[in-house]
């Protein structure tokens, strides 16, 4: 008797399961059409796609070549190429941005750049359409062409680095060396 | 702990208090017997981790000991001067768990471990040259491109030391001081499957080995005689990077260990360094911290009810865990902008304030996983099909999951209450209040029923925290380069599949000595292969999903 | 051309059309040659009915495993991604064929036409509609039962010659299972028998013109009906009977060692045998290409007979497949020791009592 309600209670409980399925077959789907909502917000602005230098409509970046983020970054991804240029203000040559060299193929994507940036002149875009037919085009140049650094505001405001952020780096002798043969 | 400390002052060994504990250095000669005393009559019977060290002109191992249930955790030290040949005696017949971490030592440190009987590299190819953590490692050419002779996986060294119990009973029953320098080991070869054994490779290209696990199987028609499980196949040598790495480069690799709980994994190595600086993360950071590794259990358990679901055969059930687990990739995205790598965690607190919309969205997503865990029990748990699979298969008693080390929920569905949320409070769980479910049974049905249960638990800690985040700084401010001060550094943390632990030793740099994670996955497999014998081929993959393994963090 | 023997007034059936054919064929040539013929043209008809059916089968498995599990299913190749099936057919026929190098060659080979000439077999005796069926015996149920068992002939032989650890266990389930499975599938048919008194497969249908079989038969032929479709999936190897194929545990099961067409033809076999269980069971059970009568109802039954057989024929055996599919995509896979135990413990005794049941439905 027993054997037969289990038997029962078992098919019961098939038919549950039955239900269920048949409850997801009717409802609407979760698929992304994903070519067809290009457009759509389909992602959220904090996603970490891309790293990009941004610039103003004067074709101006913040970055002064100071190469914090270069050594921070755990896989040798940036690179930062700096030339000594004659500063026309204070008559002295100074150290500013030529190319700086970003290498998505080897971006892991930890973000240590950014929040280490003192300048906050690199940020990340939303970007996830990475695939190219060629390696050497994965290594992009973050800088425009006949860009260069946007001059400080007379007044400089005191840095808008939210609360408890890291504090900026101060001493680059120190800086860690990015294991750049990664043989392990 | 004043009854190890009595034990341990019978030996004659300083006490050393720590924050974790206890840390002792016990000479080579008396570690079997303060082992045994500490196993038999302190009721350590959790050997949580084994890590090697190198300190240069001496090679050192740490066990990390604990009771079953214990919030303090005993360090035991020893060293070998010995750098050509070290040997030390293995401790794997008071925690069988040892036979593995002993293993990973003598493939990373070269360290043999006599008696333990399976002294093959653990992760590394049997023809690599030298051993990879040792600080004079050289790099170049570790492997030969052709093969010198066939990887032979068969052949079984080991080193054996002859004591016998008839010595020890005439030692009158205490096990005497054993100094390995006596002489009287032999080496041992010896095969694991014999010759006309019929041996079926799962892995490690496999549908439902969760990634790169090689299980040898050998079989009788479908039962399963005996299962040897490889390791290795994704070894990245996390471990050795670390070592070239400053704390918060660190920090991306914690992530990729065991990708599901990544979240917790970085949670536990921020804890370490965070105690290790004397900082404290800030209350905001703390509750967002424990409500992230909560959505991140949530997420890890539905992927592993739905994995079970699919080695069972039922695919469906797999997509839906998957459809679920997607909300919670949403929040995460949102606010910390990655999904499955989230890296929110620094050391000091979160790398930016939380989303606006993050309370709202977790809000909205407490009801509906309650609604559809509801469904999956309607799916899957009644199924009487599944249930008849389940139920009474791969029983994993409780005696045995303690000895191997099997943490997590698989632990607990063996009644091991060992969740470190509860016996060890980090971060706001004190808090906050939860029950830690464990079960009886320790069968296939527990280990399935209590993620899902779990789930539920999860579900009640968030929704006591996401109202009452307090404001203030998220994150706690640091210096620009971050120095550890000098010694060992350990903490605990409960991932989704247990007990994960960072051991840091550090020398006062900015970059670490050596870092050291406890994979909760890799005691799993030996759970697997402790259950699996005498089952069927179906029911291997069934337990295997039951324990829930990631491979990545086992081969680290 | 003669209309002779074309009767228009008489509802419309394929029975009339190919009456009138083969007599229009042997007015023009000798009864040798119309035979060939006809033959030839059966033949290439059931080959092409094969393929389409193969190719509508794996597209609604698709698509309806899709639904089911929250997803869209194939959208990209057509509109609803209808033309899926011929691109991956297209694909397949592409595909490097790779044996394994100690393989037996000859049976690896010979393995899949066992497989696909037992299904094309079966196929072949199926009453799409009233005359349209390519063998009629006065014993066909037997004949069904009898070359749908030879298919397991391939799988045995695909698994042994693959020289692969996977195939071979997949190929002794597969064995085991198939054989037990044909018993109770036997069974369950043998009550149908009992109930009509013939094993004629028109003649089969022809009896469920007032009412359906597995109404007309009481609780015995609904239990039947049950036990059929349980077995039947498990003859066709799949979920949740799926264990000789059981991708998470033995990769492919006794199919893994095949590529290119060679494993498209066991794909296919196995979306046709899919279908033929269908179809068996709404032929035995479901009446057929017969409309749904009520005795007594004869407004009902008129308008019901608007309905062109070929159509009820096609949309029963859909409702099958897709109670089929329905059932594969909810439940997860028995374990080889519960297999067998529903087969023997629970379907076997309920089949043969089942058959006493039923005569003494009869008799009374």
């Amino acid at each position: 008797m027993n054997h037969i309600k289990n038997v029962i209670v078992g098919f019961w409980r098939l038919l549950q399961g039955m239900y269920i399925s048949m409850l997801n077959f009717l409802r609407p789907k979760v698929t992304e059409r994903y070519p067809e909502n290009r457009g759509k917000k389909i992602y959220f602005e904090r996603f970490r796609g891309m790293l990009v230098m941004p610039h103003n409509a004067k074709n101006e970046h913040k970055c002064t070549a100071c190469g914090i983020c270069q050594m921070n970054c755990p896989n040798g991804t940036i690179k930062v190429v700096s030339k000594q240029e004659m500063n026309e203000d204070t008559g002295k040559p100074s150290r500013v941005l030529d190319v700086y060299y970003y290498d998505l193929g080897t971006c892991i994507y930890c973000a240590l750049c950014t929040q280490t940036c003192p300048q906050k002149a690199i940020e990340w875009n939303n970007n996830f359409e990475h695939a190219v037919f060629e390696r050497a085009a994965l290594v992009k140049k973050l800088n425009k062409d006949g860009s260069r650094l946007e001059p400080k505001p007379a007044v400089p405001k005191p840095a808008a680095t939210p609360a408890g952020a890291p504090a900026p780096a101060e001493t680059a002798d120190s800086a860690p060396t990015p294991l750049s043969a990664t043989t392990v | 702990m004043d009854k190890i400390t009595s034990i341990l002052s019978r030996q004659g060994i300083t006490v050393n208090v720590v924050p974790h504990g206890l840390s002792v250095d016990v000479p080579q000669e008396k570690l079997y017997s303060t082992c045994s005393e500490l196993y038999g009559e302190g009721g350590l019977k959790y050997l949580i981790d084994i890590v090697g060290m190198d300190y240069g002109d001496t090679l050192g191992v740490i066990y990390y000991l604990s009771r079953a249930a214990g919030k303090d955790v005993l360090a035991l030290r020893t060293v070998t001067t010995d750098t050509e040949k070290p040997q030390l005696l293995s401790v794997c017949k008071f925690w069988t768990s040892a036979g593995l971490y002993e293993r990973e030592v003598h493939d990373y440190f070269g360290i043999t471990f006599v008696n333990n009987p399976d002294m093959r590299r653990l992760f590394l190819r049997s023809d690599w040259k030298g051993y990879p953590l040792r600080k004079n490692y050289n790099a170049e050419n570790p492997v030969p491109l052709r093969n010198e002779a066939i990887c032979d996986m068969e052949r079984v060294p080991s080193t054996v030391f002859m004591m016998t119990d008839s010595d020890v009973e005439a030692e009158g029953g205490s096990i005497p001081t054993i100094s390995l320098s006596m002489g009287d080991t032999e080496e041992k070869v010896r095969n694991i499957f014999e010759e006309d054994e019929y041996i079926v490779n799962f892995g490690p290209q496999h549908p439902a080995m969760h990634g790169v696990l090689h299980l040898r199987v050998s079989l009788d028609g479908e039962i399963i005689r005996k299962v040897d499980p490889n390791f290795g196949y994704i070894h990245r040598g996390v471990e050795k990077m670390c070592e070239g790495y400053t704390y918060p480069q660190i920090l991306h690799l914690t992530d990729r260990l065991d990708y599901l709980s990544g979240t917790i994994n970085r949670h536990g190595f921020c804890l370490c360094v965070e105690n290790a600086l004397g900082i404290q993360a800030p209350e905001r950071a703390q509750y967002v911290r424990v409500i992230f590794d909560e959505l991140t259990r949530i997420a890890s358990h539905l992927l592993g009810w739905g994995c079970m679901a699919m080695d069972m055969g039922a695919i469906t059930a797999f997509i839906y865990g998957m459809r679920d687990r997607e909300k919670i990739m949403d929040i995460f995205e949102e606010t910390a902008g990655g999904r499955l790598m989230a890296g929110y965690s620094v050391i000091g607190g979160l790398a930016q304030d939380f989303h606006p919309d993050f309370q709202k969205r977790v809000k909205e997503f407490i009801p509906y996983m309650r609604k559809m865990l509801k469904e999956h029990h309607l799916l899957f748990t009644g199924n009487p099909i599944a249930r008849g699979r389940m139920d009474g298969t791969g029983v994993l008693p409780l005696e045995t999951a303690i000895a191997l080390g099997v943490t997590g929920p698989a632990g607990r569905a063996s009644g091991w209450n060992n969740d470190l949320r509860k016996i060890a409070p980090y971060a706001v769980y004190d808090r906050t209040s939860f029950d830690v479910l464990t079960r009886s049974g320790g069968t296939a049905f527990d280990r399935y029923i209590i993620r899902l249960d779990e789930i539920e638990q999860s579900l009640r800690i968030i929704e006591q925290l996401i109202d009452n985040i307090p404001e203030g700084a998220y994150a706690e401010k640091t210096k620009a380069i971050i120095k550890l001060p000098e010694g060992d550094f350990f903490q605990r943390v409960e991932n989704a599949r247990g007990q994960f632990t960072v051991h840091i030793t550090s020398k006062g740099d900015k970059t670490p000595c050596r870092v050291k994670f406890r994979s909760p996955s890799m005691t799993l497999v030996s759970g697997l292969k402790a259950v699996a014998d005498g089952g069927k081929v179906a029911d291997l993959i069934m337990n295997g999903a039951s324990f829930d393994y990631v491979i990545p963090c086992i081969d680290r | 051309m003669s209309l002779a023997g074309l009767d228009i007034t008489a509802p419309f059936h394929f029975g009339t059309v190919t009456q009138w054919f083969d007599s229009w064929l042997n007015s023009v040539m000798p009864h040798f040659w119309a035979l060939t013929i006809e033959f030839i043209l059966a033949g290439v008809l059931l080959l092409a009915s094969y393929a389409v059916f193969a190719l509508v089968m794996i597209y609604m498995e698709r698509k309806i495993c899709g639904f089911f599990q929250c997803r869209l299913g194939p959208d990209r190749v057509g509109k609803w991604g209808i033309f899926q099936v011929f691109a991956d057919m297209l694909k397949i026929l592409l595909k490097e064929l790779v044996t394994i190098n100690r393989a037996d060659k000859m049976l690896f080979r010979l393995s899949i036409f066992f497989v696909i000439l037992a299904s094309l077999c079966t196929f072949a005796a199926i009453p799409f509609d009233k005359g349209l069926q390519a063998v009629d015996f006065n014993m066909g149920v037997f004949y069904l039962l009898a070359v749908s068992s030879l298919g397991v002939i391939g799988i045995l032989t695909a698994g042994w010659a693959s020289d692969s650890k996977y195939t071979m266990i997949g190929a002794m389930r597969s064995g085991a299972q198939l054989i037990s499975y044909e018993l109770s599938a036997g069974l369950a048919l043998l009550s149908i028998v009992i109930l009509s008194g013939t094993m004629q497969l028109s003649e089969i249908v022809e009896q469920q013109a007032d009412l359906w079989f597995i109404f007309k038969g009481h609780v015995p032929a609904v239990i039947a009906f049950f036990i059929y479709v349980i077995a039947g999936h498990a003859e066709t190897n799949r979920g949740p009977f799926d264990l000789p194929e059981a991708e998470s545990e033995l990769t492919a099961g006794y199919h893994t060692e095949y590529s290119g067409i060679k494993f498209g033809l066991f794909y296919v076999a196995e979306y046709v045998n899919l279908f033929i269980i269908a179809a068996i069971a709404s032929t035995m059970f479901l009446g057929g290409w017969q409309p749904f009568h009520i005795p007594g109802w004869d407004a009902f039954n008129g308008i019901m007979d608007y309905i062109p057989p070929a159509l009820w024929f096609t949309g029963k055996t859909l409702a099958c497949v897709f109670l089929a599919l329905w059932v594969r995509w909810s439940f997860p896979r028995l374990r080889i020791d519960q297999l067998l135990g529903l087969e023997w413990k629970i379907l076997m005794p309920l089949a043969l009592i089942n058959i006493v049941l039923m005569s003494l439905v009869v008799l009374w």
